[in-house]
């Protein structure tokens, strides 16, 4: 599916939000510090954001084509898996 | 003594170890392979290690009897390698280490085999032979810094290696690097040319025969050169095709010839696993180097 055209003719994005909650502010935080430092491997026709409110985590993606959205969020998907599977398997988290 | 935990997956092995002052506590491993014929992608490769990266971290606790409290710093290779296992990888290490509330230590891939070799072979400062399926370089240590004297100038030996397992379908288990190895063994005609036909029937060991003595004597003379350049009298092998005996016994011809020695490890160290994180992670963090968490990104190159 391209991106959509708008009656001015200007191209829209497509977008995509997540909202993930955790059990606490702190696994929210862990989640996005795991998360977050890798670029996209892809360059360009993507962006993505992570942001946290509280104990949720939140994510957007912009993207220009749904073949390439797919793959980012499907990718995002395993890792927070893995993250949730890590903190399930070896938390919770030590007091600071 | 700090306690090290070290994680490697940038290739097809997923590996977990853990080190205490140069002693290995722990170093349990897990290989990805693929059908004869067939090579490994990144996210086929990134979806194993997500299947048992978390086995093979509680296997590594488990073998060293320590609770996850007893871990002093969390080790992870940072590049260079295949970016989807990279990732999976450098996810699970910054969520351990903020989960126990431990600095992380993004190290090199490299020099993980190096500093590996060094322990475990006493080696003082040697010429480096570094060669696997993703990288073949000879490298010295000069002025403070691991350095490469020469290089590939396109694919690993590793590689060209794999590629004709590939190509001729031998199987992948435990490597088709080893495979090539047994099968070369058996080959006894040194072959000018790399075509063997007889009558309707084909040979292959010779060819693997030819081919291993190419690549590797044309290893042997770099790794030569390098050594006079450095004035150096000893020389390491580390990296995964470091474990063929043949390359081995080449490199101890050459090394004999000069009055140097010869330094290798077995496949436990050659091959990518998870305690040459760990120990490369040692020397960074006592050297009072960490990585932050932002700048934990990984690198394919």
């Amino acid at each position: 599916m391209a991106a959509c055209k708008t009656e001015n003719g200007s191209e829209r994005k497509l977008e995509f939000f997540l909202k993930v909650p955790f059990p606490s502010e702190r696994e929210a935080t862990i989640a996005l510090q795991s998360l977050s430092p890798d670029p996209e491997p892809r360059k360009g026709g993507i962006t993505k954001n992570l942001d946290l409110s509280g104990q949720t985590l939140s994510v957007r993606w912009t993207a220009d084509e749904a073949r390439i959205l797919r793959v980012s969020v499907s990718s995002f998907l395993d890792h927070l898996s893995l993250v949730m599977e890590t903190m399930d398997a070896f938390g919770p988290p030590v007091s600071q | 003594m700090p306690v090290v935990i070290g994680f490697e997956g940038s290739a097809n092995k997923i590996g977990v170890g853990i080190i205490r002052d140069g002693e290995v506590l722990s170093n349990p491993r897990r290989t990805y392979i693929t059908p004869p014929g067939q090579g490994f992608l990144p996210g086929e490769t990134a979806k194993h290690h997500r299947g048992v990266i978390l086995t093979v971290l509680q296997e590594a606790l488990d073998e060293a009897g320590l609770k996850a409290a007893d871990i002093d710093c969390v080790a992870y290779t940072k590049g260079p390698g295949m970016g989807a296992p990279l990732v999976t990888v450098a996810i699970v290490a910054r969520t351990v280490a903020q989960l126990w509330g431990k600095p992380l230590l993004g190290v090199n891939h490299c020099i993980g085999h190096i500093e590996m070799g060094r322990l475990i072979t006493n080696a003082q400062n040697p010429t480096v032979l570094y060669v696997s399926g993703g990288n073949t370089q000879v490298i010295a240590y000069s002025e403070r810094r691991y350095r490469i004297f020469g290089e590939t100038i396109d694919i690993a030996v590793g590689n060209c290696l794999d590629r004709l397992a590939r190509v001729i379908k031998i199987s992948n288990d435990p490597s088709p690097g080893y495979n090539i190895e047994q099968m070369a063994k058996k080959g006894n005609k040194y072959i000018e040319l790399p075509y063997t036909v007889k009558g309707m029937d084909v040979s292959f060991s010779g060819i693997l025969s030819y081919i291993e003595e190419t690549l590797f004597a044309m290893l042997v003379e770099i790794t030569e050169r390098a050594m006079a350049h450095c004035g150096s009298q000893e020389v390491l092998i580390v990296g995964g095709v470091g474990c063929n005996l043949r390359l081995q016994e080449m490199m101890g011809v050459m090394c004999k010839e000069r009055g140097a020695r010869l330094f290798a490890t077995d496949e436990r160290f050659c091959i990518d696993n998870g305690v040459m994180i760990a120990q490369a992670g040692w020397e960074m963090f006592r050297s009072g180097h960490v990585t932050e968490l932002s700048d934990s990104w990984i690198t394919q190159r």
